[in-house]
């Protein structure tokens, strides 16, 4: 008895170094999560509509089924992402998370409180590289800068009643994403 | 050192205990993260009655338990500046949420400029009927006089804010809060007073 100690010991503190690595790891190896779910209905750059929850379930498990949803994976290598969100009557939000779905930004139609939801998203480098004057002129539009150099934005507006679906739906047609050109 | 025939005896139990190692290693610490990123998002929960909700998860300060248990879910947190999301698996007795049940929810709502509330099977899915409701949003309820809520979940139909459960076993519920400063609580006693949860009657 007295040898299966050392074994007990050794494998309860490997098991303690297996867990922690495994959390630590779960959001980069983890093969279905939000980003590669997305990627299979969206492009990169480019606005999609994410299908409404059903009772098959959702693109993204525990989505609010109250809201209209769309997406835009974004990749930064080529220069900054501009977006254009025109907000609904009721609410609409624009949330951006990294690649491994660390979320980072989050705004709603009050607090950019404008007719239409304009942002510049960028790394800290383009943002740097920004000429002064560009700053200037850029003051009223909000600039986002992202940790990572890909990541998901994720548009939504709310439903407050069945019959404003249609018209919900379509002020988040005009939600536009675009890479530099 | 021992005789020659002892250490014939003494390799393949050295084997055997290495590997006894190797097992346990593995099983406790896979079974433990299983664990802990199968239920919630971590140890980072506020509650309120029956409910539950992790601020923390919806920002950049997310804990690595909270990114793991999203990853695995493959969801993407509400972000605390948009909003917050309280779960209910059970009800105010602690009893779990049986869509066979009548339930009813009724008190106060934390103040938000928008909230919604969604019925779901246990996996998160919307449950199938014949009302095609499967929530409600701030706006379309109907309210008491006093300012109250009250909203009859059931499988059968009711007068007033009726939540249809399909007769599914076991539900859960999402109150989420949109535009709200209620997240700004991160503490259990800085938690609002969310509605009570009771199951009135069971077949």
């Amino acid at each position: 008895m007295k040898r299966l100690i050392l074994p007990i010991i050794a494998g309860l503190v490997l098991g303690g170094i297996v867990h922690l690595v495994g959390v630590l790891l779960m959001p980069y190896v983890a093969e279905q999560d939000a980003y590669s779910r997305l990627a299979a209905i969206g492009e990169i750059n480019a606005v999609a509509e994410i299908d409404d929850p059903s009772v098959e379930g959702a693109v993204l498990p525990a989505s609010d089924p109250a809201f209209l949803s769309a997406v835009c994976l974004y990749d930064l290598a080529e220069g900054p992402v501009k977006i254009q969100v025109p907000p609904t009557d009721d609410y609409t939000s624009i949330s951006f998370y990294t690649r491994h779905g660390l979320p980072f930004y989050a705004i709603n139609d009050r607090s950019a409180g404008r007719s239409l939801i304009e942002l510049d998203l960028m790394t800290a480098k383009q943002r740097a590289a920004m000429p002064e004057d560009a700053e200037v002129t850029a003051a009223d539009r909000l600039v986002v800068e992202s940790p990572s150099v890909e990541g998901v934005v994720l548009i939504r507006a709310l439903v407050r009643e069945r019959d404003a679906r249609e018209q919900v739906k379509a002020r988040l047609d005009l939600a536009r994403c675009n890479g530099a050109s | 050192m021992g005789a020659p025939s002892s250490h014939r005896i003494d390799r393949p139990v050295r084997a055997l205990l290495f590997f006894l190692t190797l097992a346990i290693g593995a099983v406790v610490g896979l079974g433990l993260t299983w664990m802990t990123t199968m239920r919630g998002y971590g140890p980072t929960a506020i509650r309120a009655g029956a409910w539950e909700a992790w601020p923390k998860a919806g920002t950049e300060d997310a804990d690595p338990y909270a990114r793991a248990a999203l990853a695995r879910a493959g969801e993407l947190p509400l972000e605390l500046a948009d909003g917050i999301a309280f779960v209910a698996a059970t009800d105010d007795a602690g009893k779990p949420l049986d869509g066979r049940c009548d339930i009813r929810l009724s008190g106060t709502v934390p103040q938000a400029r928008f909230w919604t509330l969604t019925a779901t099977d246990e996996r998160g899915r919307l449950i199938d009927n014949a009302a095609q409701r499967s929530g409600f949003t701030s706006p379309e309820v109907v309210w008491n006089r006093d300012g109250t809520l009250d909203v009859a979940l059931g499988p059968r139909a009711r007068p007033g804010n009726w939540l249809p459960t399909g007769a599914r076993g076991r539900i859960v519920l999402t109150l989420r809060l949109y535009d709200t400063s209620v997240g700004l609580a991160s503490r259990t006693s800085d938690a609002p007073s969310m509605p009570r949860l009771t199951t009135e009657r069971c077949p």
